[in-house]
């Protein structure tokens, strides 16, 4: 058989393609499912050859127009999510992946004007085409990991080629800006868990440091240059990244003075970013029994945090020895924090710490830990250091890519309410392989139950050890309750949690019936129970549990979500919102319906992310609070509450309305 | 869109396919769909005229839904799968008037039978039998090689057992040995049993209005069971002469005024034709799908035309091509079937990836590691389509596609 050229192949293919493409035209919209997969699997075999990609871009538009997204998530790119379709990338299936990468090709002809969509302007494709390559910018630069090459398979090299011919259609400049705001936007959550972020610092610095990237440099990349120095030289010292030995060796011949400088430079690039770099832990431990004094401004502490050091120093000096490693380097902003947060005058928390130093790990918690290596820190070690980043941070946990929101929110709330606590159940996960809690009087133990759990992902090391512990006895609540004729939450949440969660408990729906039920009355009680201007000005003294239904940016419900409502105020603009705390990796989310989750700007502190009162209440289907703090009259504004029911209405509650 | 044509007739069609509704869907005629409930909330969400009916059997209900569709107007029901074709005939001889029709419907569906009428028709047919238990097939495998003159020990001509009632090659079993008797389960008797043909088979695709053929198509088969393409090679299209006389013989013993057959033949080395079996509803192996690939029609909206009663001479004419003359190339699909026992993963073949013919195929990846062992004709995993000029190059492309990998 005679090899044929990859131009007679082209022109083949393109033939076989265009005449799939007349097919799906013609098919009803019923039966273009069929012609779709002939359509991909076509496409396929076009992308591969040279210059394949041009050939389906410029058909991009009358692919589109013969139906090939229609019934698709990819019909309506409007409400693309663009971290949604950067991951089905890496995840989907080959049929996913070929339809997100023709849907990117089709968002990169409309933002060059070269395809009209009926429902996207070039401005908003331009945007979403730069967040989705933004997320995968390391495959424009073809730097697949071992797992995403395997998963990807034959596709790899396909995945590969679009995004570089997809990124020199858009321009690396204006990718890169896009990177740059998503990382800060991230790092104004303060998140614990912050490998991910460091990644994508790598990408930017990367794609900087690539002679032909074809950007001028400058003004636009600040943003770009003060997170890599964060990372990778945020000092004088070692501005030009000369490697952890040599850092270590121009210590050794730095005057006070210049310690000094290194020291107020370590502090500020921490606080400015929440990351810290790996000189840092080399720094800190250089100064150990050297130069302690300056140990304080390494630290970049307040006098609050100076005071706790002072009073604490023993305690907090071996910490650092025992915890402090370029492995563990982020645990420098929690040991911060801690301080900062003055919860070591809290009496039981120092000796707590001390026996957490000493304490011995089972085999199991050491499984969760990732077992022993001999090329890094000890699991001891990381467990320790990420105990301190979650009393540091209570609001940076995250439930990573596992359904466990209720016992990350749990960790969230006893880091800020009761370390204490909070550090006598690490002991007994990590000792004891068991965590006793109580419900109604019975104790459940979680050894017996742990083992059956899958391990979890992408969470720091403390909630890998616990949170499996949690997330059974969790359950093992709910199997208490079963057949009870109310939502278990009710009673399982107060016990769970603390005695601090309300004993009085409101839902929005019907349980058996998933239909809305006295609505209007949860409303109105919401507002005498949180709104200070309604309930007696009260502040939430213990954040509270709530449940919210999620809904998706087209405002459907997605499911139902735990959260805490950490308080309730005005923002600068005088408007009241309510700051809570999203157990959800990335809080700023879009809800549809002009419900949009803000992160940062109006008046959050790290961690937090607010609505205004009435669109979270909007949202909201589950809340505690003390009956005898609910006003004797109740009252709320009436306008304001109709304006959540037509939120509610709209949205998630939108098939839940009771027939009468 | 197509506007519905209140002048021309008003079909149904039995049972539940896509392409079909498609097809019919973009034609000029009205039409409805009767097929079973699990298919209703999506026939509801996309507006297809639809009417829950369960075809599991065959029972004193016929004339109430034969009663429903006189009711709406319809004219004729179209069978689509064999499953259907008794309910069309019933279901007919109420539209129609035409109390035969039903009998006929009958013929089609009960192999043994359909046999016999063939036989009386002078149709040449193979010996056959009917067998009720285990015992019939052995004494029928022993007849036929002694009828062979085998002597002891010689290998054996082996036999086709058939259910009655599957279509295509479902429940299609070639028997060498009494071995391969014990295996049969008790539950696929009543079946047919028949000798085998050294020769060549091939399907038949014959459209008919007013009782003449209106398209006739030869699909040769590669292999049974694996692949088909069309047009056929020019060596089997010699044969259409004598193979449109045989379908002729075939209309006339079936006593055949409108609709479609699907007969299969085999020709011996003396050029002898041999009749298999006929269906009267859309082959498998998406024949019709490859008949559109290489010829451009619709065969489906061909099958329309050839019920509907209304359909006039003129209209049918021009619907149809030339045979083979209008052909702008071989169409050809090939079945997938695993090699090995365990398998992992789809892999296409790089040279069949590769191969200029291979347009695309409608694999799925493996959900399940162990491959059952064939132990009838069974389904395959999936189809694999090839389109290109030479016939006889698409032939040994088919061929060889059999002795290649595509599940891991």
């Amino acid at each position: 058989m005679p090899a044929e050229s990859p131009e007679a192949r082209l022109k083949q293919l393109t033939d076989h393609l265009d005449r799939a493409q007349d097919r799906l035209a013609q098919a009803r919209p019923f039966a273009k499912s069929t012609q779709t997969v002939r359509v991909l699997e076509i496409t396929r075999r076009v992308m591969t050859l040279p210059g394949g990609i041009e050939v389906v871009y410029a058909r991009i538009g009358d692919l589109e127009q013969a139906g090939l997204f229609a019934a698709s998530d990819w019909a309506h790119p409007d409400k693309l999510q663009p971290a949604m379709a950067a991951n089905t990338i890496r995840t989907g299936s080959k049929e996913a992946i070929l339809l997100e990468c023709l849907s990117e090709l089709r968002l990169a002809a409309v933002a060059r004007g070269r395809h009209h969509h009926p429902s996207l302007t070039a401005e908003q494709a331009t945007r979403l085409i730069t967040q989705i390559l933004a997320l995968n910018l390391r495959l424009i630069f073809r730097q697949l990991t071992e797992a995403e090459r395997l998963a990807l398979g034959p596709l790899a090299e396909v995945v590969q080629s679009h995004y570089e011919f997809v990124a020199r259609q858009i321009g690396f400049g204006d990718i890169l800006e896009q990177l740059v705001d998503e990382i800060w936007r991230i790092l104004a959550q303060r998140p614990v868990q912050v490998d991910h972020v460091k990644d994508m610092i790598t990408s930017v610095a990367v794609c900087l440091s690539q002679p032909d990237n074809g950007l001028e440099g400058g003004a636009q990349f600040r943003g770009a240059e003060r997170l890599i120095s964060a990372v990778y030289g945020p000092t004088r010292g070692c501005q030009e990244d000369p490697g952890l030995q040599v850092y270590q060796e121009r210590l050794e011949t730095m005057d006070q003075p210049t310690l000094r400088n290194e020291a107020l430079g370590f502090g500020r690039a921490m606080h400015d970013t929440g990351l810290v770099s790996p000189y840092h832990p080399v720094f800190l431990r250089f100064l150990r029994n050297r130069y302690d004094e300056l140990i304080s401004e390494a630290l970049g502490l307040s006098s609050t945090g100076s005071d706790a050091l002072a009073c604490y120093r023993d305690l907090v000096f071996r910490l650092i020895d025992e915890a402090v490693w370029p492995e563990t380097a982020q645990t420098i902003y929690g040991l911060a924090g801690l301080l900062e947060r003055g919860i070591l005058y809290n009496p039981p928390l120092a000796p707590a710490l001390w026996r957490q130093i000493n304490l011995q790990l089972c085999p199991a918690a050491i499984q969760r830990l990732g077992g022993e290596s001999l090329n890094s820190v000890a699991p001891r070690v990381h467990l320790l250091a990420a105990i301190l980043n979650v009393l540091g941070q209570p609001l940076g946990v995250g439930q990573g890519n596992n359904p466990t929101c209720q016992a990350a929110r749990a960790l969230s709330m006893w880091s800020s309410n009761d370390p204490d606590y909070l550090l006598q159940l690490v002991a007994w996960a990590a000792r004891d392989n068991d965590v006793v809690m109580h419900f109604e009087g019975q104790a459940i133990h979680s050894g017996e139950l742990v083992s059956a759990l899958p391990p979890l992902t992408d969470v720091d090391p403390l909630s890998a050890v616990i949170v499996p512990h949690l997330d059974a006895i969790y359950h093992a609540m709910g199997r208490l309750c079963v057949g009870r004729p109310e939502d278990p939450h009710r009673w399982i949440n107060p016990e769970f949690h603390g005695w601090w969660v309300g004993h009085g408990f409101a839902i929005a729906v019907d349980v058996a019936s998933g239909q809305l039920q006295a609505y209007e009355d949860f409303l109105r009680l919401f507002y005498a129970c949180y709104h200070p201007l309604y309930n007696g000005n009260n502040p939430v003294i213990h954040p509270q549990p709530a449940g919210i239904a999620v809904t998706d940016s087209a405002a459907r419900f997605m499911g139902w979500h735990a959260i805490s409502i950490q308080r309730v105020a005005l923002d600068p603009s005088g408007a009241m919102r309510v700051y809570f705390f999203n157990p959800n990796n990335d809080s700023g989310q879009d809800w549809g319906g002009e419900v949009r989750v803000s992160t940062a700007g109006c008046g959050e502190r790290f961690g937090e992310a607010s609505l205004p009162f009435a669109a979270f209440a909007s949202r909201l289907y589950i809340f505690y609070y003390d009956p005898r703090e609910v006003p004797a009259q109740v009252q709320a504004p009436p306008e304001e509450v109709s304006e959540v029911l037509q939120l509610a209405t709209t949205s998630w509650a939108r098939d839940r309305q009771p027939t009468a | 869109m197509n506007q519905k044509n209140p002048e021309k007739g008003y079909v149904a069609l039995l049972g539940w396919s896509l392409g079909a509704i498609d097809a019919v869907d973009r034609f000029d005629r009205r039409y409805v769909v009767v097929a079973p409930e699990w298919a209703e909330a999506y026939a509801k969400e996309h507006d297809i005229p639809f009417i829950p009916w369960d075809f599991e059997r065959l029972n004193d209900r016929s004339y109430e839904i034969a009663q429903m569709l006189q009711d709406k107007g319809v004219d004729v029901a179209i069978p689509l799968f064999e499953e259907t074709v008794e309910w069309a005939g019933a279901i007919n001889s109420v539209l129609l008037d035409q109390p035969r029709l039903f009998g006929q419907a009958m013929l089609f569906r009960d192999k043994a039978l359909m046999k016999r009428r063939a036989q009386l028709g002078g149709i040449r047919v193979g010996i056959f039998e009917e067998a009720h238990d285990k015992a019939d097939v052995v004494r029928f495998l022993k007849r036929v090689n002694q009828t062979l003159l085998k002597l002891h020990g010689d290998p054996n001509d082996p036999i086709h057992m058939k259910a009655f009632d599957k279509a295509g090659c479902l429940g299609h079993r070639v028997i060498r040995t009494p071995d391969d008797v014990d295996n049969i389960p008790d539950d696929e008797f009543p079946a047919l049993l028949e000798s085998h043909l050294d020769g060549w088979e091939f399907a038949v695709e014959a459209w008919i209005h007013g009782g003449k053929i209106r398209f006739l198509n030869i699909s040769e088969y590669v292999t049974l069971g694996y692949s088909v393409f069309v047009p056929a090679t020019p060596e089997l299209e010699s044969y259409r002469p004598q193979i449109t006389r045989q379908i002729e013989k075939l209309i006339k013993t079936f006593d055949i005024e409108f609709g479609f057959v699907h007969p299969e033949y085999f020709v011996t080395n003396d050029g002898v034709m041999y009749f298999g079996e006929v269906a009267y509803r859309p082959p498998g192996f998406n024949v019709f799908e490859l008949l559109e690939r290489s010829y451009g029609f619709n065969a489906y909206q061909g099958l329309v035309l050839a019920f509907d009663p209304k359909t006039t001479d003129e209209e049918i004419e021009a619907f149809f091509p030339q045979p083979v003359a209008d052909a702008t190339g071989h169409a050809g699909c090939f079945g997938v079937y695993p090699r090995r026992r365990v398998v992992s993963e789809l892999q296409i073949p790089e040279e069949t990836e590769n191969h200029p013919y291979f347009e695309f195929h409608e694999l799925n990846p493996p959900w399940e590691q162990k491959v059952t062992k064939r132990t009838a004709f069974g389904t395959h995993w999936g189809l694999v389509y090839f389109y290109g000029d030479d016939p006889h190059r698409m032939r040994d492309l088919l061929k060889h596609q059999e002795e290649l990998d595509f599940y891991v």
